[in-house]
């Protein structure tokens, strides 16, 4: 049995689909963010973009954890971003906003996830 | 990742897209340009096809022009020797009448200012559209767009006279702008060099044809296709008194050349009797591209009277038969300005041929490339220099016209000073009388002796520590930006693979160099206003670094580059102020804005252009602030429509009313800004129907007061082009 979620309900295809665009988000973050590690740049794109890459296979996978993650990888943006550019307008914008925006996303979607764990750990119970 | 996959390059803009739905912010459109190739191109890997050997054979300097090139085909008749112009009388812009905009920059000093004051911060609001004056010129089917007019009409008496991009010239009535002639240039759209500009006409009082006679008063211009050329006032007729039919002919003992590679922009100033020519040749084409010769003619009759040559410095003379002017010398394209009493014309000079390399140029073009040159304009001898980069090797010439401004020192004596705005922000303040600076000019250490075998930087570069700077701080990985994480850590790649050791990094080879401040500026051809009386000083400046990188012969050729009189030239193949072949030297250049160019925003944070009042008593900044919106600029060159000030790239100079406002427009959001001068905020604004790249000016004509700009657009700055010069007044006003 595949690890990732199969959808059957409209959640579900949000959760995956949602998913499928963090995880497209993560794993530029994470390669270009290595390159730029090694050119001597900054270290928390390759960090966050590792993080997020895992943030979204995980929530394919219908884990309530990869929600999680990502809530995570957005908050420590937000301290990382305060903490290179301050409270600047402009500056926290590349920053902060967009992730932001699918952070509000995958908030709406912690219940769903949630059910579908537990839905699935029940039905493992059942079997077993 | 100069070899990156095209799946990495569509993971990368689709995640881009992705991230930018969430954040569709505004971002200044820049101009597209072959990207510099990266990380090691000084070699041709091997199993890469041979590149074609250098195509270009260069034609000898001395080969006769062919047909074209002389466009009116002027006879020339034999070389002249120096001789000296017949005496002037008053000219308007001497003591402008207090309704006129009778020059360039309005008046001898290039100011600026006007005394007007009908339209004040608190009826600004009553300012619409009085009339709109179709100029006739923009591109024609299949034609490339390469039109900026930047044209600033000027107004005396009764007439607004004004050219068109192409040279026509014409009178308007200023109350309907109704055309009451139109003289027609007939210029060829082959002889548009990097821009079809025309900035302005020269108005011109005859001391020879008396009062009321054809050709008293004249209206000269200096034309795309090298030539001067006047024409009564009147009738718009040309003056048959004047060179030949009225025309004289620039090109001649300029050697090789193909139309458009040699093109005058700029209004030539009139010191003295002399009509004072510089000319703009094309960038980065060949190391010995035609000469950057100043040249003096009479204004009266057109008469040769002297040339400056760098090269040939102490030959005052046309060149004998077969000979030219020295070729590959600075050439000066700003608008240059003149001082009757002290005889002379300061000129703004750019670089040598072949900007971005060095080790060819003899000391005579080191000394006065991107200065300003004083030039005596009785014989054409220059009487001093001001270096304001040495060893140019960043295109920092010199795009503004001076202003002249009496200096008052803290010990109460008075100063004949000029200021010269510069491309890097350096706003330096001279002595007029000996080029000596005002204000203080520090010497600083800069990178050297730089990266290119052979090509050593100077040790030093001067800066005007006495003048708020035009500028920011060093760019920082930090200040990259973008819409989203991933196309700002692009940014932050694009920084990190670069050379950057701040201002003057010096050219590089192996891969890309960062630029900063860009070649549009700081301060470009849009010059600065300057208020006399309240001593407030205005410029508006861009904040756009460049990427760039030298490029091996090999590369060059591969890469297609090659200069505009290559026999295989095609247009849109290499060009001006981009990408180019330097022909003749060891490398070829490729320069881009410093930008993700899958979005086409800029990579350093906004804001991207600006403007800044400055007291010129005491040298602070009274205010500063982002210039331009974000409504007509965005990601992947869409308009987001958001009135949000985030500050453009602009190129187009400020004017100063008495009425206590500011006009300028010239951003890329397409709009006439009006600012109140004392506290800096926006009390008016206007959109134009093209990009509005041009200086505006304001006249008084019947009791009422107009402000004229001309939104020709700028192909480079990607705003629209169109042909309108649009004029407005107060509408509650009769």
């Amino acid at each position: 049995m595949s690890a990732f979620i199969k959808p059957q309900t409209p959640a579900a295809w949000a959760i995956l689909g949602l998913a499928v665009v963090i995880v497209l988000l993560g794993l530029p973050l994470a390669y270009m963010g290595a390159e730029l590690m090694f050119l001597g740049g900054s270290w928390y794109y390759v960090i966050i973009g590792i993080a997020v890459t895992a943030a979204g296979v995980l929530m394919a996978m219908g884990r309530a954890m990869g929600a999680m993650l990502y809530l995570a990888a957005v908050g420590v943006t937000w301290l990382w971003a305060f903490w290179e550019v301050g409270f600047d307008g402009w500056g926290l914008l590349p920053r902060v906003f967009g992730p932001s925006i699918l952070a509000i996303a995958v908030a709406l979607c912690l219940p769903a996830l949630r059910r579908m764990e537990n839905a699935h750990s029940t039905s493992v119970r059942e079997v077993a | 990742m100069s070899a990156k996959s095209p799946m990495l390059r569509t993971l990368l803009l689709g995640a881009t897209i992705i991230a930018g739905t969430a954040a569709s912010v505004a971002l200044a459109q820049v101009p597209p340009a072959d990207q510099p190739p990266g990380n090691g191109n000084a070699t041709v890997s091997p199993g890469t096809p041979t590149p074609p050997a250098d195509a270009f054979s260069p034609p000898s300097a001395n080969a006769p022009q062919a047909p074209g090139v002389n466009a009116a085909n002027i006879p020339d008749g034999p070389p002249a020797e120096p001789s000296e112009a017949t005496p002037m009388v008053d000219q308007v812009t001497a003591n402008p009448a207090h309704d006129d905009w009778p020059g360039y920059g309005r008046d001898d000093k290039a100011t600026r200012f006007s005394p007007l004051d009908q339209i004040t911060p608190a009826n600004i609001g009553h300012l619409k559209r009085a009339f709109i004056y179709h100029t006739g010129s923009k591109p024609g089917p299949g034609q490339t767009n390469k039109w900026a007019a930047e044209t600033t009409p000027i107004k005396v008496g009764d007439g607004l006279y004004m050219c068109s991009a192409l040279n026509d010239m014409m009178r308007i009535d200023p109350a309907t702008g109704k055309e009451i002639w139109h003289f027609h240039a007939n210029e060829k759209y082959e002889s548009i060099p990097y821009t079809a500009a025309c900035k302005a006409v020269v108005y011109y009082t005859s001391s020879t044809v008396p009062e009321g006679e054809h050709c008293h008063h004249r209206i000269l211009e200096a034309t795309l296709d090298e030539r001067l050329i006047e024409v009564d006032s009147e009738d718009g007729k040309v003056c048959e008194g004047f060179g030949w039919h009225g025309m004289v002919n620039l090109m001649k003992g300029m050697g090789e050349s193909v139309p458009g590679f040699v093109a005058e922009t700029a209004p030539p100033p009139i010191v003295n009797g002399a009509i004072i020519t510089n000319q703009e040749i094309l960038d980065g084409q060949r190391r010995w591209a035609p000469s950057g010769v100043i040249r003096g003619y009479d204004a009266e009759t057109g008469r040769f009277l002297w040339a400056w040559d760098v090269n040939r410095p102490h030959e005052h003379g046309e060149p004998k038969e077969g000979e030219h002017y020295s070729r590959g010398t600075p050439n000066s394209w700003a608008a240059m300005i003149g001082d009757n009493a002290l005889g002379l014309v300061y000129v703004p000079t750019g670089n040598s041929a072949a900007d971005y390399y060095s080790a060819m140029r003899s000391p005579e073009e080191n000394k006065v490339s991107s200065a300003v040159v004083a030039i005596d304009v009785k014989t054409g001898e220059p009487r001093w220099v001001f270096q304001t980069v040495h060893k140019d090797v960043w295109d920092y010439d010199i795009g503004s016209q001076p202003t002249l401004m009496d200096f008052t020192k803290p010990d109460g004596s008075t100063v004949p000073a000029l200021i010269m705005p510069t491309k890097r922000g350096q706003t330096f303040v001279l002595d007029r009388r000996t080029g000596d600076p005002v204000l203080p000019v520090e010497e600083r250490p800069a990178p050297s002796p730089g990266m290119v075998p052979g090509d050593t930087r100077s040790p030093t570069q001067p800066w005007s520590v006495g003048m708020p700077r035009l500028g920011f701080a060093p760019l920082k990985e930090s200040d990259m930006w973008g819409m989203s994480p991933i196309d700002q850590l692009y940014c932050r790649l694009k920084y990190r693979r670069a050379h950057y050791v701040g201002e003057f990094t010096p050219p590089s080879i192996d891969k890309p160099w960062l630029e900063y401040p860009g070649y549009n500026g700081g301060s470009d051809w849009g010059s600065v206003a300057y208020d006399e009386k309240t001593g407030i000083l205005i410029a508006n400046w861009n904040n756009t670094p460049m990427y760039d990188q030298l490029v091996s012969r090999k590369k060059a050729d591969k890469l297609g580059l090659m200069p505009v009189d290559d026999p295989n030239f095609k247009p849109g193949g290499g060009g001006a102020e981009g990408a180019g072949a330097m022909a003749e030297t060891p490398y070829g250049i490729v320069v881009s804005p410093f930008w993700d160019e899958y979005t086409g925003m800029m990579c350093n944070r906004p804001p991207y252009g600006m403007i800044t009042a400055i007291d010129m008593h005491t040298q602070k900044v009274l205010w500063q602030h982002p210039l331009g919106s974000a409504r007509a600029n965005g990601p992947f060159g869409l308009p987001t429509h958001l009135p949000l000030t985030i500050g453009t790239p602009n190129n187009g100079g400020p004017v100063i009313t008495a009425g206590g406002l500011i006009f300028v427009a010239a951003t890329t959001d397409n709009m006439i800004h009006a600012f109140d001068i004392h506290t800096g905020k926006e009390v008016w604004n206007d959109v134009l129907p093209g990009g509005g790249q041009a200086t505006p000016m304001t006249y008084e004509y019947k009791g009422k007061q107009y402000v004229a700009i001309m939104a020709g657009g700028h192909h480079f700055m990607m705003t629209p082009v169109t042909d309108d010069l649009v004029v407005y007044a107060l509408d509650n006003v009769n």
